[in-house]
């Protein structure tokens, strides 16, 4: 039965991430900003309202809330600040990845770790990016060599989130380099590996306490049960990740976007010319409805995309209205960030005004996750009836290179 | 909890229509389109067929109060179902939903604001059309006033028992063979909104003539008529609601209580004509192009396809927001207008981009048979019922502190 009202369980926990977020991380924007990371207090915080592990099922030792209530969780964070949840712990693709690419007993050993009291200053990392495609041949540069007892990883990885913090990080790999993009593997390597240095961290546009680095690899060893090879079907697995991820991502695209439209919309309220609030216009006013219908659709489309997961619909469904809501989530988020600077006049371009971090927060984000021009493809390639062709759905170097 | 799986019964209604659009109305489509009316035929047996479904249930509380016995704070689905049965009737074909009879727009001022005794009279001729097909209309708009509903110049004058109705009403749908019109006339124009009256005048009223019936764009099997008001004397007891009514701005109120419902029904249509489209396209380029691979003329081919898909499903949502909105007595003015505003660019832009794609072919009417049909009928969605910019004007005065007017 259609319906738009969360349960109760979902009123209350939205509540109660939507106050922390407004009293806790909105005001302290700018300073992890400028101390590019999320401070330790707040990350104590954000851990001990015990939500980091809200869609990870509980036979994984998550606390199987689903992943409408994670979108809903993220989408209020960042309400509050959109580039806090990217430096908050437990909060980013590691889990995801551990939940989708490991077997049972993987994702349980990877996963615990963040539910220890003290796991407010546990990182994990997802290396996939790597700065310049493979010109020789399909697939990453990175390889990972089979020795005895397990591989070897050599190479570099670009755009990861967390990179120089995570004390785990799930490095993707080619295992087979005649197998193009089906030839990827992914495995787990602990910052203690001798053969994995942290390379240096990347100045970005916006989202700076994302912690976003690079790493090298020289010979890195991992032993045979530290690849994660997602029950059989690898391909399968890895694009449920990027899917998953993604949808996060978008949730906090839309709280992004509630934000700049709300800043605008009261903006409008009570900033005056030619005798009367600007909002007053029929101009300005048009651009706030526009950009109203932006927010409000991609956040249902975004619960809708969740809600294919949660109710176990199969995986074209599944895919399709979350490439459509990712893509959508994405240019929303952007439209509505431009608009707040562009509402604002001058203003929106000082820093003292919040909307030009947002601005550069959500192109920032736009390139986290799948893009939404490979959400496009993604959602075409289900339409079309055409094979997932990992060339084509996952956000590989050789389109656009992304943030994870 | 957040579901969006529809109910047994939606689910039944929407095959129900999908196969009979497939198979029934879009072979007819054409057809219809260029003799510029649907065939009696075709609408007397789909309302045979919709009085079966809807079995024991008496139609005629659906026109009245809605179903009795019903706690007024209890959700319902009517809304819901309504907007599936609509898509997927819009998908077939856009001009049957508006032509269907029955009080058409007609019916929400009479249900809001009749009289007892009004309803019964008006709303009773429907009860039983086995014999003959009936319609009401509804007359707002003037060559002089469009959006600008206050503007209206038709006038009403008391005269003992009845009212004295001149001036001209303009693109009424279904108005050339309705039975009864709800016209809305001013006693005095400088009164604005509280000068509103609205009557009910029936078909052969001395003095109520139909004008001409419109050549258009698109909905060409729809009829849209000029209506004609020469002293036109009409009974003071088919003044809607009778005169204390007026006492207030209900009278202006009942023209805009019309719309808060169906709005998102028009949202609904808009986007199963621009489902028709979207799928039309998808289905040409599945078979004329080869996409196997990410060869940049072909993926931005499906880039466009993508975004036509996701901008229609971005409307469907708010779209089916706005009736679950409605289904729970939520006020749902705002989220009415948006779902139409998004809808009608959405479903629009999906036609012309399903033209683009499949190329000069898609112009044609022999080989793309409806697509061509499709772009013409699909603009008017972004005008009628409030244009895009109306809509705005709803929702921006529900977003902006004091906005009253521009």
């Amino acid at each position: 039965m259609i319906s738009f009202e969360p349960t109760e369980d979902q009123k209350l926990i939205t509540g109660t991430v939507s106050d922390f977020a407004k009293s806790t991380l909105a005001p302290r924007a700018r300073e992890f900003e400028a101390a590019q990371a999320v401070s330790a207090e707040a990350r104590r915080a954000v851990h001990e309202l015990g939500l980091s592990l809200a869609a990870i099922p509980e036979a994984l030792g998550g606390q199987g809330l689903g992943l409408i209530t994670a979108t809903m969780i993220n989408e209020e964070l960042a309400y509050g600040d959109p580039a806090a949840p990217f430096g908050l712990p437990g909060f980013g693709a590691y889990l995801i990845a551990a939940q989708e690419l490991g077997s049972d007993e993987q994702a349980k050993a990877l996963i615990a770790p963040f539910a220890e009291p003290s796991a407010h200053d546990r990182f994990g990392a997802v290396a996939w990016s790597e700065r310049k495609p493979n010109r020789d041949r399909a697939g990453f540069v990175t390889t990972a060599k089979k020795v005895s007892g397990g591989y070897e990883l050599t190479g570099a990885k670009a755009f990861v989130g967390n990179a120089d913090l995570a004390e785990s990080l799930i490095v993707f790999a080619q295992v087979d380099e005649k197998a193009g993009w089906n030839g990827v593997g992914a495995f787990v390597v602990d910052k203690q590996n001798p053969g994995l240095r942290v390379a240096g961290r990347h100045q970005t546009l916006g989202l700076e306490c994302g912690h976003f680095g690079e790493i090298v690899l020289e010979a890195a060893k991992v032993s045979d049960g530290g690849r994660l090879e997602g029950r059989g079907d690898f391909i399968a697995a890895c694009t449920r990740f990027f899917a998953k991820y993604s949808l996060i991502v978008a949730a906090r695209q839309v709280g992004l976007a509630r934000l700049a439209f709300d800043v605008s919309r009261e903006y409008c309220d009570i900033r005056k010319a030619f005798g009367k609030p600007i909002g007053h216009f029929q101009d300005i006013a048009f651009t706030l409805a526009d950009r109203h219908m932006d927010a409000e659709s991609a956040r249902e489309l975004v619960r809708r995309g969740a809600w294919t997961w949660d109710a176990g619909k199969d995986l074209d469904k599944c895919l399709l209205a979350t490439a459509q809501a990712v893509a959508h989530a994405h240019q929303v988020a952007m439209r509505c960030a431009d608009d707040a600077v562009q509402l604002h006049g001058g203003a929106g371009f000082m820093r003292d005004v919040i909307v030009e971090k947002l601005m550069r927060d959500a192109k920032q984000m736009a390139l986290a996750g799948a893009t939404a021009e490979q959400m496009d493809q993604l959602a075409a390639a289900v339409e079309l009836g055409l094979p997932l062709d990992p060339a084509l759905i996952w956000p590989t170097p050789e389109t656009q290179a992304v943030l994870t | 909890m957040i579901d969006f799986e529809l109910n047994t019964q939606q689910r039944m209604l929407k095959e129900a229509l999908h196969d009979m659009g497939k198979s029934v109305i879009r072979p007819q489509s054409l057809g219809w389109d260029r003799q510029k009316t649907i065939d009696l035929a075709f609408l007397r047996n789909f309302y045979m067929m919709s009085q079966a479904l809807r079995g024991e249930n008496n139609p005629m509380e659906d026109f009245n109060e809605g179903p009795k016995n019903r706690d007024p704070g209890k959700p319902v689905q009517t809304n819901r179902t309504a907007a599936m049965g609509a898509e997927e009737l819009a998908w077939a074909d856009a001009s049957i939903m508006l032509s269907l009879p029955g009080p058409g727009l007609g019916g929400p001022p009479i249900r809001a604001s009749g009289t007892p005794e009004q309803k019964e009279r008006f709303f009773s001729i429907f009860r039983d059309m086995s014999d003959e097909l009936r319609w009401g209309a509804y007359g707002l708009t003037e060559p002089g006033a469009g959006s600008d509903v206050a503007a209206i110049r038709t006038s009403c004058k008391r005269d003992g028992d009845a009212y004295i109705l001149n001036g001209r009403k303009c693109y009424i749908t279904m108005g050339g063979r309705a039975s009864w019109v709800v016209i809305f006339a001013t006693v005095d124009p400088a009164l604005g909104r509280a000068g509103h009256r609205a009557f009910v005048v029936e078909k052969g009223t001395p003095g109520f003539f139909v004008g001409k019936i419109e050549e258009k764009m698109g909905l060409r099997a729809n009829e849209t008529a000029e209506l004609v008001l020469e002293d036109c004397r009409v009974p003071a007891a088919n003044l809607l609601g009778g005169e204390e009514k007026y006492q207030t701005k209900e009278g202006f109120m009942t023209a805009m209580k019309t719309f808060d419902n169906t709005r998102p029904l028009v949202a609904a249509m808009a986007c199963g004509i621009g489902r028709a489209a979207y799928e039309y396209a998808r289905d040409f380029v599945k078979d004329n192009y080869v996409l196997g691979r990410p060869i940049p003329r072909y993926s931005a081919i499906a880039e466009r396809l993508a975004r036509v898909g996701r901008n229609l499903e971005a409307a469907r949502i708010l779209t089916w927001k706005a009736v679950w909105m409605a289904d729970h007595h939520l006020p749902n003015a705002k989220e009415a207008s948006m779902s139409k505003a998004l809808a009608g660019q959405a479903a629009i832009w999906a036609c012309i981009e399903a033209i683009e794609i499949c190329g000069a072919h898609g112009t044609l009417a022999e080989d793309h048979a409806l697509l061509e049909k499709w772009f013409r009928d699909i603009k008017v969605y972004d005008i009628f019922e409030g244009t895009g910019q109306i809509q705005r004007i709803v929702i921006s005065k529900r977003l902006l502190t004091d906005l009253r007017a521009f």
